[in-house]
């Protein structure tokens, strides 16, 4: 049954990098949205039929914009990673900040 | 030309098919949200996932020229092929690599007429194992590994797949929750224009993971057979034409796109809105990446398909097709098997025949008649880019229920 402790021990693993970057920046995406829309004002938001939407407000719209370059940094660590391994390299997490090791 | 040559090209050209099926077969995994979605148009959506598997395909440059030790003894653990096996020029592992991938490609075949998505992997695996058992016995194969890793079918093949889809399932339901709690009170029109980038973003992120992923089982196994028949030495690096041919043979058969699997995947199981194919195709490139670094073993397929089930649970009042799901899972348990049953039968026909030339052939034959015959059977009820996206409809009447049972 060996390998089920070593099956269960990925599983884990894996399990906690999907939920930090499968579900948290697919998050971080929604609030981008979320502030793009407090940004834009208007129609935008749900508003009672018949009278005009919120505001808009030039901070979400920044936000917003954080936000989404946030997740795009998510995204290029993520095609980092594939290419790097492709040519025996591997990020290492090791000083916090990503950077390429031999494997 | 030598016996061996023949049989050699025999190899190779089944191992390209092979690939080519690995990945119309696929193609769902990656774009069947965004199709269902209509974030991209079906032939941009396929055209962009093959694309992306021929980059992907070209950088995987680390070999994964051991990629049978996982199951099967044919290999030594440098990757070379193991000596008693490369009598008569290396006919006997030619054989059963032969055998093994024909029962792959029928196993993927009939699965794709049936629409379901099954994995690749295992029908790849499956017939391995099924060769490798008729050739040289149970013994042959790598059933549990020798105890110091994650090894062995149990190891690398079982345990993955029964964990990898509720994984992968588990995120896409906590980032759907997730969306539609942030997103609640923006309109849906702009919600959906938003998440249509995203979806976009993040399927091409898993066809490009698949195609380094995919491709290179497939160009391990030519350069086995190479080596075996003493066309190749190096058991470090592959031929240039091995990795370019397998990488367009996996475009080819992404941008085909297997529109049955992908109406299934994007129409049966959930109705999917744009923050769940975004969820759902997040979810499995995380779990994808993070499992190749890790060294975990997995199925695309079961990744995508658990993907998208949890995207379906995650969604308050979203509607799951159970029924559907259960048909997937079966699919997925009998792959291995039912392609094992199928590569040791090719192994058996072929050895009957002598294991030369001759058996090479024959197996080969069966193999285009048999795809042949699906092909034929699939155009009765055609899917393709045109109608992929049509309702689903539960068409099936339930079925009879005998009188005073209780359901």
């Amino acid at each position: 049954m060996h390998n089920l402790g070593f099956a269960l021990e990925g599983a884990w693993q894996v399990l906690a990098a999907g939920l930090l970057l499968g579900a948290g920046l697919p998050a971080l995406f929604g609030l981008g949205i979320r502030a793009l829309a407090y940004g834009a004002g208007g129609d935008a938001e749900e508003h009672a039929a018949g009278v005009r939407g919120p505001a808009a407000h030039r901070l979400g719209t920044v936000a917003a914009w954080l936000l989404f370059a946030l997740v795009l940094a998510g995204v290029a660590l993520g095609i980092t990673f594939i290419v790097a391994s492709g040519f025996g390299k591997t990020l290492s997490f090791a000083h916090l900040v990503p950077t390429l090791v031999d494997k | 030309m030598t016996e061996t040559s023949v049989i050699l090209a025999l190899v190779v050209v089944t191992a390209l098919g092979f690939d080519f099926t690995n990945g119309f077969h696929d193609t769902a995994n990656a774009m069947a949200t965004s199709i269902a979605t209509r974030a991209l148009r079906p032939k941009v959506a396929v055209a962009l996932s093959g694309l992306l598997n021929l980059i992907g395909a070209f950088l995987s440059v680390e070999v994964a020229l051991t990629v049978t030790n996982a199951v099967v003894k044919i290999q030594n653990s440098n990757g070379t092929p193991r000596a008693g096996l490369l009598a008569d020029g290396g006919t006997a592992l030619l054989l059963i690599v032969l055998a093994g991938l024909v029962g792959g490609i029928v196993w993927n075949l009939l699965t794709w007429l049936l629409g379901l998505p099954s994995s690749s992997s295992h029908a790849l695996f499956g017939g391995l194992i099924g060769a490798t058992v008729a050739g040289l016995g149970w013994s042959g194969v790598n059933w549990n590994g020798d105890g110091s890793k994650l090894d062995g079918v149990v190891g690398k093949v079982i345990l993955p797949a029964l964990m990898s889809p509720v994984i992968a399932g588990v995120v896409a339901a906590a980032g759907t929750w997730l969306i539609y709690r942030i997103t609640a009170g923006v309109a849906r029109r702009f919600t959906d224009n938003g998440f249509r980038w995203g979806q976009i973003g993040s399927a091409s992120l898993v066809s490009l993971a698949h195609g380094t992923n995919d491709a290179q089982k497939t160009m391990g196994v030519i350069t086995l057979a190479l080596i075996a028949a003493g066309d190749w030495t190096d058991p470090r690096s592959i031929p240039f034409w091995v990795k370019a041919s397998c990488a367009l043979a996996i475009a080819l058969g992404t941008y085909l796109g297997g529109w049955r699997i992908i109406r299934t995947l994007g129409k049966g199981l959930v109705e999917i809105a744009p923050p769940q194919g975004l969820a759902a195709e997040s979810a499995s490139a995380a779990v994808i990446l993070a499992s190749s670094h890790l060294g975990f073993a997995l199925s695309t397929t079961h990744v995508a398909t658990g993907s998208i089930l949890g995207s379906g649970v995650g969604r308050p009042g979203a509607r799951v097709r159970w029924r559907v799901a259960g048909r997937m899972v079966a699919a997925w348990l009998i792959t291995l098997p039912a392609a094992a049953l199928a590569g040791a039968l090719m192994w058996w026909i072929g050895h009957l025949l002598g294991g030369g030339p001759a058996g090479g052939l024959a197996v080969f034959v069966l193999l285009l008649a048999a795809a042949t015959a699906m092909y034929l059977r699939s155009r009765r009820a055609p899917v393709d880019h045109e109608n992929v996206n049509d309702e689903w409809e539960d068409a099936r009447p339930a079925e009879r229920v005998p009188a005073g049972v209780a359901r």
